[in-house]
């Protein structure tokens, strides 16, 4: 949710109890002066009336107050509420009365004096619209204040975010605005600070990857073109050539070894991100084509259900993918099995005979990391690196001990 | 053995052992080999003598090999450039095929291999028109992928024709089975059995060949791997 957004919906919440406590204050408070002005009202009128009772010496007439009824007192004028039928509209109709008398010719007459007051009703109805009304006049402010804010005292806020999302970490760390606002300046800073490490920490494993590969491979081809040598100048005996070609060996496995462990490095450090957009299909058509040869040597029948798989990644990452799929479908294959392959745009599986196997599957997903089992564990362990990557799913399931089944989800779009 | 034009090669190394290996390797083929060490010796060397073959790896003291090529690029001229680099990082290896660079070896490789990508860059660049070579019996059109055995055609498949044309070129030498595995299927193909796959391969070019009536020139050597015999007349 946007901050903007999220400002009304609190704001809101807020609006119902201070609409009803504000209706609540409004209603009382009018209740209570209209109470107060009708009342000082019947008050002054009494006291003129009194007052033209002394100076004439007259009772006021009938028409001008409501009651005039002879021969009773009223030791101290008194206030009442009363509700009287009002003829035209046919209702109660509330009003407020004073009593009191004067003393005329020798008699008590008592006097009342009435008041229209608002109704309850009426009171109710000026009292939401008055509510209303501020609260939409609250509203309205809030709206021109959080456009503003956002606008203007969150921009650098803005700003951060969106060099932050805009950011790859083969970058120098962008530079943020100034802001003389002491939050987002401190934030900057942190992230700044953050960024720096980080992006130290990309190139000092880039440059020790590099280096490490470096010197590792020029001294493994140093032993190899010695080796090679040797075995050219080999005087014919056997165990001279077999020793000759252990070393060989030796460093071809470790040079592939170091490869492979630089690539997971190198993948992890998130050096591949020349993201395009490919289809799937033509590297794995590429890949079974790679191996065909091997397949028909060793007699596996190739089924494949194949459909244009479209994915936004690397190519070369979508190359190493694919092929150290379809190898490890080789690799761990039997001579006279199958492979199937299965590629459409939600996943990929490769399915494949193999030597039986009746321990748990999930097992085979921890060899992974640790590849005890042959070259299998790295070359798998590229793959799920490559899948974590790019938000795919892989499993591993196992039928009948010898139908292995890798399975790719792709992420949904 | 390379037959035909002295080629002037210059090796840019800065391991002084793998720095010899290669020039041993390539004045055995009778090339003429010039070295440099460090990026300084290798620009003084590029702008004073014209080359016909460079050999460059990346990682160089005092700079880059890429700066090199682009160099030798800026200079013209016919000059034919391998890239080899210990990192096989995907997006060097494009780099330096971009800036001009005709092929490219990863390192460790194995001598023969550097061999056989010098010989057909050569042929590539030099022969032109001519792009067959002859051994003995044997003449290799290595445009279009035409092997004549004694005056006959033999038809190959691609495996077959790889696999002789790098014994081809490393006439004489001893290669052994992993090299051969590596330079068919390059790093695709650890697989434990890629050596019964080579066996199969030789065995059915050496029927190949003994059916076209010419003298197989594939020698195994035990334990080792294979070698491609110099017929005696040539």
């Amino acid at each position: 949710m946007k901050l903007f957004k999220r400002t009304f919906v609190s704001f809101s919440y807020l609006i119902i109890p201070l609409f009803i406590v504000g209706s609540a204050i409004i209603y009382f408070t009018f209740g209570y002066v209209i109470y107060e002005e009708a009342d000082e009202y019947l008050t002054y009128e009494m006291e003129r009336l009194m007052e033209y009772h002394r100076e004439h010496q007259d009772l006021p007439d009938f028409h001008r107050v409501a009651e005039i009824i002879a021969g009773q007192k009223v030791e101290k004028p008194f206030f009442r509420d009363t509700l009287i039928l009002e003829p035209s509209d046919n209702e109660m109709v509330p009003h407020r009365e004073l009593a009191f008398s004067i003393h005329h010719k020798g008699e008590d007459f008592k006097i009342v004096l009435r008041h229209l007051i608002p109704g309850k009703d009426d009171l109710l109805e000026g009292t939401l619209l008055i509510a209303a009304g501020v609260m939409l006049l609250m509203v309205a402010v809030l709206v021109l204040m959080v456009s503003y804010l956002s606008g203007r005292i969150w921009k650098p806020f803005y700003q951060t975010v969106r060099l932050l999302s805009g950011y790859r970490i083969s970058q120098p760390p962008p530079v943020f605005p100034e802001t003389d606002i002491e939050e987002f300046s401190s934030l900057n800073q942190t992230v700044t600070g953050l960024l720096t490490k980080m992006n130290g920490d990309y190139q000092r494993t880039r440059d020790f990857n590099a280096n490490a590969s470096h010197e590792l491979q020029t001294h493994l081809a140093l032993i190899r073109a010695n080796a090679e040598q040797l075995l050219n100048q080999s005087p014919g005996d056997p165990s001279f050539s077999e020793n000759l070609r252990n070393i060989q060996n030796a460093t071809i496995k470790l040079s592939g070894v170091q490869k492979s462990l630089l690539l997971l490095s190198r993948i992890g450090n998130l050096e591949f991100c020349n993201a395009v957009d490919l289809d799937l299909l033509d590297y794995l058509t590429a890949s079974l084509d790679l191996f065909r040869e091997a397949l028909e040597l060793r007699g596996i029948r190739l089924t494949t259900r194949v459909e244009t798989c479209p994915l936004r990644m690397d190519p070369g990452l979508a190359e190493i993918l694919v092929n150290n799929l379809v190898k490890n479908a080789v690799k761990h294959n039997v001579k006279g099995g199958f492979i199937e392959v299965t590629l459409n745009c939600r996943e990929l599986v490769i399915a494949n005979s193999g030597l039986p196997y009746d321990g748990d599957p999930s097992g085979l997903m921890d060899r992974f990391v640790k590849g005890t089992y042959g070259n299998m564990g790295i070359g798998l362990a590229i793959v799920k690196q490559i899948c974590d990557l790019h938000q795919m799913e892989i499993s591993y399931s196992i039928a009948e001990k010898t139908d292995h089944a890798l399975k790719i989800l792709f992420p949904r779009e | 053995m390379y037959k035909g034009p002295i080629m002037k090669i210059l090796v840019i190394e800065d391991h002084p052992g793998l720095l010899s290996a290669i020039v041993e390797a390539l004045e055995a083929e009778k090339f003429l080999c010039e070295r440099a060490a460090d990026f300084g010796t290798a620009e003084e060397k590029i702008h004073l003598y014209r080359y016909d073959l460079i050999i460059v790896d990346i990682n160089l003291p005092g700079g880059s090999g890429l700066e090199i090529i682009r160099e030798v690029k800026r200079l013209g001229g016919e000059t034919g450039i391998i890239v080899v680099s210990a990192r096989d990082a995907l997006d060097n290896k494009i780099e330096g095929l971009e800036l001009g660079a005709d092929d490219y070896v990863t390192k460790p490789f194995d001598m023969a291999e550097l061999v056989a990508r010098v010989k057909a860059l050569v042929r590539r660049r030099n022969f032109g028109g001519q792009s067959v070579v002859t051994q003995g019996d044997f003449s290799i059109d290595t445009q279009s992928r035409e092997v004549t055995a004694a005056g006959r055609k033999i038809d190959l498949t691609r495996s077959e024709y790889d696999i002789l044309l790098f014994l081809f070129s490393n006439a004489g030498r001893v290669i052994s089975r992993e090299s051969l595995a590596e330079h068919i299927w390059g790093d695709h193909m650890d697989l434990a059995d890629s050596f019964d796959f080579i066996y199969s391969h030789i065995k059915n070019l050496r029927k190949k060949i003994t059916t076209a009536g010419a003298t197989d020139p594939i020698r195994a050597v035990y334990g080792i791997g294979y070698k491609y015999e110099i017929s005696r007349e040539s």
